[in-house]
Parts: structure tokens; sequence; C-alpha cells
């Protein structure tokens, strides 16, 4: 424990940093956007359905949303992609995700801080496979006929759609629990390491 | 600090950063209307490209006829429907072609007719799995001959609709110009007599009531309706 901690007070590389910014503001700039097609034909009741609200959109109108979300999509997609050749690359895979030690701490410490990290590392670990699972249903959308094989996976058309939107709640509730447990844990290490923040500010 | 007097100071948020937070919103969405053409003028050539490299030119699979969703397809058109006076139609084909034609519908009939069930997707984010049938586009060139500079086919529509589309996507197996519908004649609001259909294009480069077919060895300033509004050009799927 003493010695992971002590790797997390020394801050994160800068290209870590890097990756989760770059991922941040792709990431959201592509859920504006796909708001804003969304408004277009709602998944849910189609042109009757509710539409989101205009200030949490963004291009102003579909070919605008488009424009945005199909320049973004490769800034998140090229990204993520370095991210997965970087842990690999540097073997971080092995100690930065969750592990069977997380669940053994679970079973049996009776440190809170040890506990908490643990559930943390369960909940930053879980947001890779949405992360994947919104380039897979993406792509399918974008393109259906070349990718047929993958658009397949997914079901009919409304459930290709609905998948790739529960991205964004998945998201979201994810961005909550993930900034609450990393300004919590070990009086804010992670996120001062992430954040670059003084330990006053959080 | 304990961890849970940690936790509540964090997540504590004032007023004046919720108005905060809201102003940057704000910033952020009006920032994104005014730059959304910019934006796309980097990004649709990528796109474009990426689109034609994955391109091919083997049929896409097919759905069985069981599939289709005639209650899903929903009609769009920008300015209602044209009157067209059948007697009279005819679909011609001119441009940078050896023998430009002037079809009937009753020649056109005669061309070898080709069924498929795909997918009809919108760029608005709807779909549905539609029966077309009719004639090849790449039949339709063959008897007119492109010149061997011809590199794009024009459409021009009863109604004013205009759209360009690359020749390779045009020759494509599953191109049609379509006079059937989901067994039956193709109705008037779905383009009748005849309208493009292909499971490689987005629904908007798919015109209706087509009267012109032109081909060209360049794209005009014009590219399409909705392109010179602001849409993708290629929009390949």
């Amino acid at each position: 424990m003493g010695a992971t901690t002590g790797k997390l007070t020394g801050g994160q590389p800068t290209i870590a940093r890097l990756f989760h910014w770059v991922n941040i503001i792709s990431l959201f700039g592509t859920i504006a956007s796909g708001l804003q097609i969304y408004n277009a034909n709602p998944v849910f009741g189609g042109r009757e359905g509710i539409h989101i609200p205009w200030l949490i959109t963004l291009g102003g109108w579909l070919a605008g949303g488009r424009n945005w979300h199909f320049a973004l999509m490769w800034v998140y997609g090229l990204n993520l992609l370095g991210y997965g050749i970087y842990v690999f690359w540097t073997k971080r895979w092995r100690d930065r995700f969750v592990s069977d030690k997380d669940i053994k701490a679970l079973q049996a410490s009776s440190n809170p801080k040890r506990r908490q990290y643990a559930w943390h590392r369960i909940v930053y670990t879980s947001i890779i496979p949405i992360l994947i699972l919104a380039i897979a249903t993406g792509l399918s959308m974008y393109q259906p006929v070349q990718f047929y094989w993958l658009a397949s996976l997914f079901g009919d058309w409304q459930s290709l759609r609905t998948i790739h939107f529960m991205t964004v709640p998945l998201v979201l509730l994810y961005t909550l629990i993930h900034s609450t447990l990393a300004l919590g844990i070990g009086d804010g290490k992670i996120a001062t390491a992430f954040l670059k923040l003084k330990s006053r500010d959080i | 600090m304990s961890d849970k007097e940690i936790l509540a100071d964090s997540s504590r948020i004032s007023r004046r950063q919720l108005f905060q937070w809201a102003g940057a919103g704000l910033l952020v969405n009006v920032a994104g209307t005014m730059l959304y053409e910019p934006i796309g003028r980097i990004s649709m050539p990528i796109n474009e490209a990426f689109e034609a490299l994955l391109l091919s030119s083997q049929p896409t699979p097919e759905f069985p006829i069981t599939a289709i969703e005639p209650d899903r397809l929903i009609v769009n058109s920008f300015r209602g429907i044209p009157s067209i006076d059948l007697a009279n139609f005819q679909l011609t084909i001119s441009g940078e072609v050896d023998r430009p034609l002037a079809l009937k519908m009753p020649d056109i009939q005669q061309l070898p007719f080709t069924s498929m069930v795909i997918r009809q997707v919108c760029v608005e984010g709807w779909a549905a799995i539609v029966q077309w049938g009719g004639i090849r586009l790449r039949d339709l060139l063959t008897l007119a001959q492109p010149r061997s500079g011809a590199k794009y086919v024009y459409f021009k529509s009863a109604d004013g609709y205009y759209e360009s589309w690359d020749l390779a996507s045009v020759v494509h197996p599953q191109t049609l110009l379509a006079y059937q519908m989901n067994g039956k004649d193709l109705p008037a609001e779905n383009g009748a007599p005849l309208r493009l259909a292909a499971p490689i294009k987005l629904g908007y480069k798919q015109s209706k009531w087509v009267t012109e077919v032109i081909v060209t060895s360049q794209l005009l300033p014009k590219r399409g309706y909705w392109e010179d509004l602001g849409y993708e050009w290629f929009g390949g799927l």
C-alpha cells in the first residue's frame, strides 16, 4: 500500500494526464454534439419525443452537431487507442486496473481507505468497456453497411441507437462517482496527481 | 479531516459556482454554433476519404423480405410532391457520355429488374428496412457509355431537388433507380415514378422524382440541396 500511494503523491506522468484531459474534452464534446443529433429524431419517441435543452447541445442544428460529432470522434477514438497502446507498452495495465487484490481487500480489509481505494479501482476500470462500447456502437451507426458485422452485434437499429445513447448516462454517472472518489481518497492524492490541484483547493 | 468531511466538502457547490458553470456552458454552446463550419472544413474531407476507402464494390448483405418495416419509413421532402405527367415523363441521361439517352417508363421497365431488401438510414438518426425494385444505374450507364474522364453523376428531380454522387457509388451493384417499393408500385410520396435507392448512402443522397442523370468530369459549386446547406457530400454508409 505504502509503495502505491507513494507513487501517487509524485503525480501521474504528463502523458497520462494528457490522455485523461483529451478524453474528457473530446468525450463531453461528442456527448453535447450527439445530443444535438439526438434532437433531429429523439431515440425515445421519435419526433414527438422529448428534446434535449439547447444549452447542453453543440452545433446549433443537425449539420453543426454532425460536424462536431464526426470531428471529435477521431480525437476521442485515437486518444483512446493511444492510451491503450500506452498502458500495454508501459505495462501499466498490470497494476492500474482492478485486480483480485482489490476483491480480497473488500472481503478482508478493515482499513476504510484500502476499501475505498478498491471500490475506486473497480469504478474506474469500468469506464474502459463503456468508452469502447461508445465507439463500437458509434461506428456501427456511422458505417452500418461497411461494418455490418459489428452493427449486427447490437440487434436492430432501435436497440443500436438506444445502446449508443445509454453510454451518455453511464459516462455521467461514472464521472460523478469517479470525481467524488478521486477527490476523497487519501486526502485527494489521486485528484492531486491528475488535476494538479493543491490539496487546499479540494 | 476524515474521509467523510473531505467528501462533503468537495461536493458542496456554491450558487456563484453554479452561475459560472452555466456561463461557461453558454459560451461553449455559442462557440459551437459559430465554429461548426470551419470544423467541418477540416473533418469532412477526412471523413469522406475514410468512407470512400471503406466503400466496397461488392454487394452488401441484405435482409429477408419478412424484415421490412413500412411503418418506420418517414416521408421527407423539401417542397412536397411534384405533379408529374406520366404520359410525357422521360428520364434523360446526358453530359460526359457517348450516347445520350431519353427513356420513357415502358423502356425503363424493359431493362433488367433488380430487387433488394436493405436498410434505409436517415441523417436524422432513424432507419427503416425497405424492399426496393428497379433498374441498376450501372446498366443505364453501360447503355449511355460514359467517357473516360467521367467521375461524378448529378441527379435532378422534378421538384427542383438536386444531388451529385461519386461514380464508384453510382455503379455499385445495389444502386438502383427504383419504381417499386415493398412489393408494390412506388407511391408518389416516395418518389414515383423513379427514385434513387442504395444501401451505401444516407437518405438525403437518394433523390426522389428523378428526371435527369448528368455525368460530369468534375464537381460543380452546387453539389446537392442539403450539402450546399451544410451536410457532408459523400454521405457514405
